[in-house]
């Protein structure tokens, strides 16, 4: 395994230094002054040596001296360096006074401080060793105002990313995703899995995590800021000893839940009752027709001997041979020190999960090297680099309702098929309509999908003069896929053209540059700072897919000997773009805060029109806790008035949407046509995020309560829709900026200091937000728009599941009432609220969005001594879903023999008077069940997705750093973690935490981990 | 420790970085799989390409596919509408508003903004291409311009040779878009004005002039791709809309002259008919195979017929929408004929017939439709060797013979136009009578009828003779749709009219 090769590499390479015979233990944890938080790597000197060493994640240090009476020198980035004499105390806390100007001009800074960001300040206690593939999806009800769901169970899939609300209907609405400045796509290319591209960075190696939500502060992005901002700052090296971490956990993912399905005899009587029901002749025997287990002689049996074969009628647990569990690893290594002129920090990572759907898995190896490097007094260096190479197994479809979908199948085949015959041979006999052996399927087919990441950036900081710094970085996102999938002829999906085997490769390929100028100045009682910079990304993507049947060989040719090429095309696109800011902030007093600019941002994807856009900002901050009468007050720590506004775009549509084009048109007389599909668009143009933000944050009782609430609007104008340009070719896009998108909404976070006596002590986080979206305008005066009333002025628009899919609109259907208790039909509402049969499109009603309005999470900490026990909630209210797997299984076996589910059969209307919302079983589609509308149109196909869950439940105990200096160890923890344990809701499907369709999908996991974290 | 020269560095960086700078700057970007529109026809390929595509566009249901013959002969007299699948009810109840539809007025325009772009091309030149190519591709697109812009200017705009209250009520011809458009918002929103009914009629004969000549020369395949024949037979009908008898004369001989479709007697006739390529076609649209079947939804055959075989009537086909009215059954002498038993077999059922040989294109459907078993045309019926999907002869040789005559009859050359009428009487098989007169010219008018029923020319040969849409013998004493009627022009589509300032709706909508 090669990165088994790269640990024991960073093994070898890291001198193991001897311990010297010494005499005192000193120990303690080192905080900003600022705002009191545990500063991490901070470093630690005995003056006048090299001996030192660095303060952990919680900001804690231990140091052997062999000196009685010394002196160490407490310094960090940014901070003021601090002598503290060490007389007899071997226990102190330093507290580190930030060097306000310096930190200007000596921590690069990217782009300008935000008087708000919201900021995981200990990415230890929050994130660190989640079993997540990827960084996003440990955010989820972590910060207010981002909404994260997991689309679907894969690991390393796609995980759904709305910083407040969704602002579009056709753009996309993915947020930025920025990693030590490196601007990063992060739309999967994979043709047949989800391949999540921010998979590249194992989430335990982010020192700290940023959400930019109000357009004020990603006006800074231009149109890339839209959506919202999330940066990313990696771990970096410190001044100080090397430290060698060491951190491993294994643990297991298990399904979520299995349905309970009909067994043989169960499904058999619900058939034949149903063919009753339809007044068909023999129902006994059309039931087992259906099962495909009609024996030949039928016709000279009476129906109670047909009856005696459906009740005698094994069972075999598909769900149970399907799905299960699967391991999780994780084993990590990294090395970090420097000196105060060169610091480093070098890891390697190797990440294992499987899925519930085995061999659905996702394999990691990571390496990653960060530099930094002083030249003289006015010039630093530094260089990062992230290697990344991911492997999945995908051997069948995750999506959608092919019968050879283990995930669609494996809940809807039939109970009485078997799955081996006698023989052990697989049964390739399947009744019903699920007629394919999904075990065949899984054994014989293949697919993988390999993916090559290279994420770094090289930077150079400049002190051209006192107060005036520049930094230039330039920056590289690179993907390279190559994926195959393939059919084996001894499936029924390969065998008809004697195997299928698809090819693809994808490479996306990022270059940038940033280049900015800062200058600061301090006066008697203002600080003044004013800044500008320029960058540059351009983007390349080049698609290859070839597929070729007749080949019996899986892999990544198809050019074999036999082979026949079916299809083979490429796809080369990509796009510039290039912005230009400007900006000053202003304090004066500590207590008054001005900040305003703009960016003037241009792209490649817009029409000739209007090729820039300006976005600019202002931010308006005041201290009153700086004011005179709070300033001492120790119940009123902080208090902080905030108001903004901005602009920022979203350019997230199509690299060359602007431009007119010919593609396929229709033939004639046997010659192939071409036609134009779309015209030139020279207006086409970003659509533009206006937000009004304004917010408090707040600190109590000496800090024992803080936290932040904001109120936004954000208003999207310009926003895209489309045009068809002739009736008899509406598929054809033609997109213009023509209507009005609105989010607004309130954002409450909350941290607590509940109690601390002694050893024990317990806090708590909390947050909530709440989000109403509605589309404000449209165009033409319209209401709504006629190709889709879903999109509809005053209502929500939807969610949409993955990156290019347009935003559904709000529900819009007839509502379902339930069944007539009379005869078991089922019955909606017409528009004048009288119960119907037949519904009609007139009697749709809108019914919400699958976006929900509240969400948020609640953490839990409570320590005693070396325990740590944390519990972490999130929940979702208020979203309406339609869940297409539950859908099938609602149907109950009558209009597909797919099984059925036990809590539906059950409720099924049975005699008059029944009253329930499952109708009456019918099997053919004549009589009254013609002549009503299918069972689960309208509303009966919603469902509720409220949840409050359980995500992470951790329990972890830090040994005492004194036991531990005598066998060599700065640092040991040990911990267990359950993520997803238990789940509060009535939802009747999978879970209801999913994107897009909902059919065949690998529902998310539990899991659990136990795990050791070392530190030397 | 020697101490580096930091200078040297400090001076190195910038120069680097501006580098960097140098290199960016730039947003153009061309995509390497596309060309931009104003640049895609530069080549033979795509240039014939997008001919082919125009072409195809005459397939539409919403033009010559169906409703250029099905809808107009729903509104005129031809049809009564059986309400099998509920379609041409409206039309043949004459509704106001059912009328060509809003498809039929956008897929011409986009089709006419095709042409225009590929005559652009033309003009600048194409690279690498023949000057007989470029001569075959300027009369090909000149025709089907002409074509496209005379079917809208007859639908939506009066005829020349009866203009109800001109310049009072009507408001004039077609917008007549002759320069390429590339851009979205000229392509949505044109404000286009509608030419004069005059102004069409000029552009549309300038145009099949131009291809008369240009297409001297082409080799393509005939009927299904445009020819000098074509031309000169479509500037026969256009010339006969127009009144400009002289110029009906001379086109309609020029077309009868070329060897472009032949005339057939008797059975031959009613074979041609069974035949994937009519014999008399001189220009027909192609349906080339089952991908380019309309179905049972949009179809001709399924608008006129129940059947899918004329031997075996048991097979259920199409919804049978449009079935004769009494006149075309009168006409044809057509009742139902039991001709075995029993009575549910269809196979048992076929019609009685008078001595036109016309009346072999008619008989008896399959009875498992909701109206039951009917006398239906089948001059559509699955002849290609698939369903649905049969090639549309738009102009015949036999219309040639018609315009003439009723050209002849309008110069005063009464003799020769009847002996022209004996002529055609015979080759359908009657025997004539002596006639002259308005006699005469009402009987040209109903060989019209008869020769072109379920071809869609009644419709526009009651307009052009000002007289009303009479369908008061089986719809009902009210339904007559008299020539002062608003519903005689079709609707322009709302959304043009909201969208173009320059547009006035026709009187009535």
């Amino acid at each position: 395994m090669k990165v088994f090769l790269s640990l024991l590499t960073c093994f070898l390479l890291i001198s193991m230094s001897a311990t010297l015979a010494q005499t005192r233990i000193v120990k303690g944890q080192v905080f900003s002054k600022k705002d009191n938080s545990p500063i991490s790597g901070a470093s630690i000197i005995l003056k006048g040596t090299a001996i030192g060493t660095a303060t952990d994640l919680d900001g804690r240090y231990v140091l052997q001296v062999n000196r009685d009476d010394f002196t160490l020198v407490f310094s960090y980035f940014g901070y003021q360096p601090q002598e503290v004499i060490f007389g007899e105390e071997n226990d102190v806390d330093v507290y580190l006074v930030p060097l306000e100007e310096a930190e200007e001009a000596r921590v690069p800074v990217q782009l300008p401080a935000e008087p708000k960001k919201d900021k995981l300040k200990s990415p230890s206690e929050l994130i660190e060793n989640i079993p997540f593939q990827s960084f996003d999806r440990a955010l989820q009800g972590r910060i207010p105002g981002l909404l994260i769901r997991t689309a679907t169970g894969i690991p390393g899939g796609n995980i759904n990313a709305r910083i407040r609300g969704v602002g579009s209907i056709f753009a996309g609405n993915e947020p930025l995703y920025v990693v030590d400045g490196v601007l990063l796509n992060n739309v999967s290319s994979s043709l047949f899995t989800q391949s999540n591209p921010l998979a590249f960075l194992n989430p335990n190696e982010i020192e700290s995590i940023e959400v930019l939500r109000d357009a004020a502060s990603t006006a800074i992005y231009g149109n890339q800021g839209g959506n919202g901002v999330i940066l990313v700052t990696t771990k970096k090296g410190n001044p100080g000893k090397l430290r060698i971490g060491l951190n491993a956990y294994v643990g297991q993912n298990i399904p979520i839940k299995f349905f309970d399905v009909l067994d043989g005899p169960e499904w058999y009587m619900l058939r034949r009752d149903a063919f009753n029901n339809s007044n068909a002749t023999s129902p006994e025997a059309r039931a087992l027709s259906n099962m495909g287990i009609l024996p030949e002689n039928w016709n000279q049996l009476s129906s109670e001997e047909l009856d005696a074969i459906g009740m005698g009628l094994p069972t075999y647990d598909w769900q149970s041979e399907m799905m299960g569990r699967s391991m999780l690893h994780n084993y990590e290594l990294n090395a970090s020190g420097g000196t105060e002129s060169t610091q480093y920090y070098v890891s390697g990572s190797y990440h294992y999960s499987g899925s519930t759907f085995a061999p659905v898995d996702f394999e990691r190896g990571t390496i990653r090297a960060s530099l930094t490097q002083k030249i003289g007094e006015r010039i630093q260096l530094e260089a990062n680099a992230n290697l990344a190479n991911i492997g999945q197994n995908v051997p069948f479809s995750l999506e959608g309702p092919f019968l050879g979908n283990p995930a669609f199948a494996s809940s809807t085949i039939l109970s009485h098929n078997a799955i081996f015959n006698e023989d052990g041979s697989f049964n390739e006999q399947i009744g019903g309509l699920a007629s394919q052996n999904i075990a065949l399927v899984r054994a014989f087919n293949s697919g993988k999908t390999t993916s090559n990441m290279a994420v770094g950036n090289f930077a150079v900081n400049y002190t051209i003069a006192e107060g005036l710094n520049y930094r230039g970085t330039v920056g590289v996102d690179y993907r390279d896929q190559e994926e195959f999938r393939f059919r084996d002829p001894r499936t029924p999906d390969g065998s008809e053209v004697n195997g299928r085997n698809t090819v693809a490769n994808h490479l996306v390929e990022r270059y940038m540059t940033h280049h900015r100028v800062d200058w600061s100045k301090a006066f008697e009682n203002s600080v003044l700072n004013v800044y500008a910079g320029y960058e540059y990304l351009t983007e390349n993507r080049e698609n290859i897919r070839s597929e070729a049947t007749n080949i019996n060989t899986p892999g990544l040719d198809n050019f074999l000997t036999g082979s026949v090429l079916v299809f083979s095309d490429t796809l080369n696109t990509g796009y510039k773009r290039q912005g230009a800011y400007l900006g000053m902030n202003f304090e004066l007093g500590e207590k008054y805060l001005i900040d305003l600019g703009t960016r003037m941002d241009g792209g490649s994807r817009f029409g000739s029109n209007y090729r820039y856009g300006f976005f600019p900002f202002v931010k308006l901050g005041w201290q009153i806790s700086n004011e005179g009468g709070l300033r001492d007050s120790e119940s009123v720590s902080l208090l902080r008035l905030r108001a903004s506004w901005g602009m920022a775009g979203n350019d997230q549509i199509g690299d060359f949407s602007w431009m007119g084009f010919y593609g396929q048109g229709n033939s004639y007389a046997g010659e192939p046509g071409i036609r134009v599909r779309a015209f030139e668009n020279p207006n086409l143009r970003w659509e533009t995020n206006e937000t009004i933000n304004v917010g408090l944050d707040f600190g109590f009782v000496n800090d024992k309560i803080t936290g932040g609430i904001d109120v936004f609007e954000r208003n999207t104008r310009g926003l895209l829709l489309n045009f068809p340009i002739a009736l008899d070719n509406s598929n054809d896009l033609s997109l213009r900026n023509v209507g009005g998108l609105r989010n607004r909404g309130i954002e409450l976070s909350i941290q607590t200091m509940n109690l601390q006596r002694g050893s024990f002590s317990w806090y708590s986080g909390f947050n909530f937000s709440y989000i109403k979206n509605e589309v404000t305008s449209l165009y033409d005066g319209l209401l709504s728009v006629p190709q889709n009333p879903r999109w509809a002025v005053g209502q929500p628009v939807g969610n949409p599941a993955f990156p290019g899919q347009t935003a559904p609109g709000a529900w819009y259907l007839a509502e379902y009432t339930g069944v007539n208790p009379a005869n078991g039909r089922p019955m909606w509402l017409d528009i004048n609220g009288n119960r119907t049969y037949l519904p009609t499109n007139n009697d749709r009603v809108y019914f919400g969005s699958n976006f929900p309005p509240y969400f948020g999470g609640l953490s839990n900490t409570f320590k005693i001594k070396g325990f740590e026990l944390t519990t972490f909630f999130t929940y979702e209210y208020g979203a309406v879903v339609s869940d297409g797997q539950y859908n099938f299984l609602r149907d109950n076996g009558n209009r597909f023999t797919f099984n059925a589910l036990r809590e539906i059969n059950d409720r099924a209307w049975k005699a008059p008077g029944d009253m329930t919302d499952i109708p009456r079983d019918f099997a053919l589609s004549g009589g009254e069940a013609a002549r009503s509308q299918i069972r689960n149109f309208g509303t009966a196909s919603l469902l509720k997705a409220d949840f409050i869950r359980l995500s992470q439940l951790k329990i972890a105990y830090v040994f005492d750093p004194t036991i531990l200096q005598n066998i060599g160890l700065q640092q040991a923890s040990i911990y267990a973690q359950g993520i997803n344990l238990w789940t509060y809701t009535d939802y009747p499907g999978y879970d209801p935490e999913f994107m897009g369709s909902g059919v065949g999908q690998i529902p998310i996991h539990k899991s659990y981990n136990i795990g050791v974290q070392l530190s030397f | 420790m020697k101490r580096h020269n930091y200078k040297a560095i400090t001076t190195i960086l910038p120069i680097i970085f501006s580098g960097w700078l140098m290199y960016s700057c730039s947003l153009d970007m061309e995509p390497e799989n596309m060309t931009p529109l104003s640049e895609a026809l530069n080549t033979p390929a795509n240039l014939e390409a997008a001919l082919i595509s125009v072409y195809a566009n005459l397939r539409s249901a919403d033009h010559y596919g169906r409703d250029m013959f099905a809808k107009a002969d729903a509104l005129a007299d031809v049809t009564l509408a059986t309400n099998n699948s509920g379609r041409f009810v409206a039309e043949n109840r004459n509704d106001a508003g059912a009328h060509f539809s809003t498809g039929f007025w956008e897929n011409s325009y986009f089709s006419i903004g095709e042409i225009n772009r590929i005559l652009a091309q033309i003009e600048k030149g194409v690279n690498g291409a023949t000057p007989e190519q470029l001569r075959r591709w300027e009369g090909e697109s000149k025709f089907l311009r002409a074509l496209y812009l005379f079917d809208l200017v007859k639908v939506y705009a009066y005829i020349p040779t009866a203009i109800f209250q001109e310049g009072l009520v009507d408001q004039g011809g077609v917008p007549m878009p002759l320069s390429p458009v590339y851009d979205l918002e000229n392509v949505l929103f044109g404000q286009d004005p509608r030419a004069t009914i005059e102004q069409n009629y000029d552009q549309i004969i300038l145009d099949l002039k131009d291809a008369i000549d240009l297409l001297e020369e082409s080799e393509r395949p005939v009927p299904q791709f445009a020819s000098t024949a074509a031309a000169y037979a479509l500037l026969s009908r256009v010339a006969l809309y127009k009144g400009d008898w002289e110029m009906v004369v001379t086109a309609s001989t020029a077309a009868l002259s070329l060897p472009v479709g032949q005339l057939v007697f008797g059975m031959n006739y009613i074979n041609g008919w069974k035949n994937p390529v009519n014999p008399e076609s001189i220009f027909e649209v192609r349906f080339h195979d089952n991908s380019e079947s309309l179905g049972s939804t949009f179809s001709l055959q399924s608008a006129f017929t129940t059947l899918l075989d004329v031997n075996e009537k048991n097979r259920l086909g199409g919804w049978g929408d449009l079935i004769p009215s009494p006149k075309i059954l009168e006409a044809f002498g057509l009742s139902q004929l039991q001709t075995g038993n029993p009575a549910s077999n269809n196979n048992n059922w076929d019609v009685t017939r008078n001595l036109d040989i016309r009346a072999n294109l008619f008989t008896t459907g399959s009875n498992q439709r909701p109206n039951g078993r009917q006398i239906e045309c089948v001059k559509f019926l699955g002849k290609n060797g698939f369903n649905y999907g049969d090639n549309i002869p738009v102009i015949r040789k036999s219309e040639m013979l018609l315009n003439r005559m009723e050209a002849n009859f309008h110069l005063g050359k009464e003799t020769e136009a009847f002996n022209e009428f004996v002529a055609f009487k015979i080759i359908k098989g009657l025997s004539p009578s002596i006639l002259t007169g308005e006699e005469l010219l009402e009987d040209i008018l109903n060989e019209r009828l008869k020769e072109f029923a379920f071809e869609g020319q009644r419709f526009f040969d009651l307009k052009r003779y000002g007289r009303a849409i009479d369908k008061s013998d089986y719809l009902g004493p009210d339904a007559i749709v008299p020539f002062e009627d608003f519903r005689i022009l079709a609707p322009i589509p709302s959304g043009v009219v909201e969208n173009n300032r320059n547009i006035n709706q026709n009187r009535g909508y």
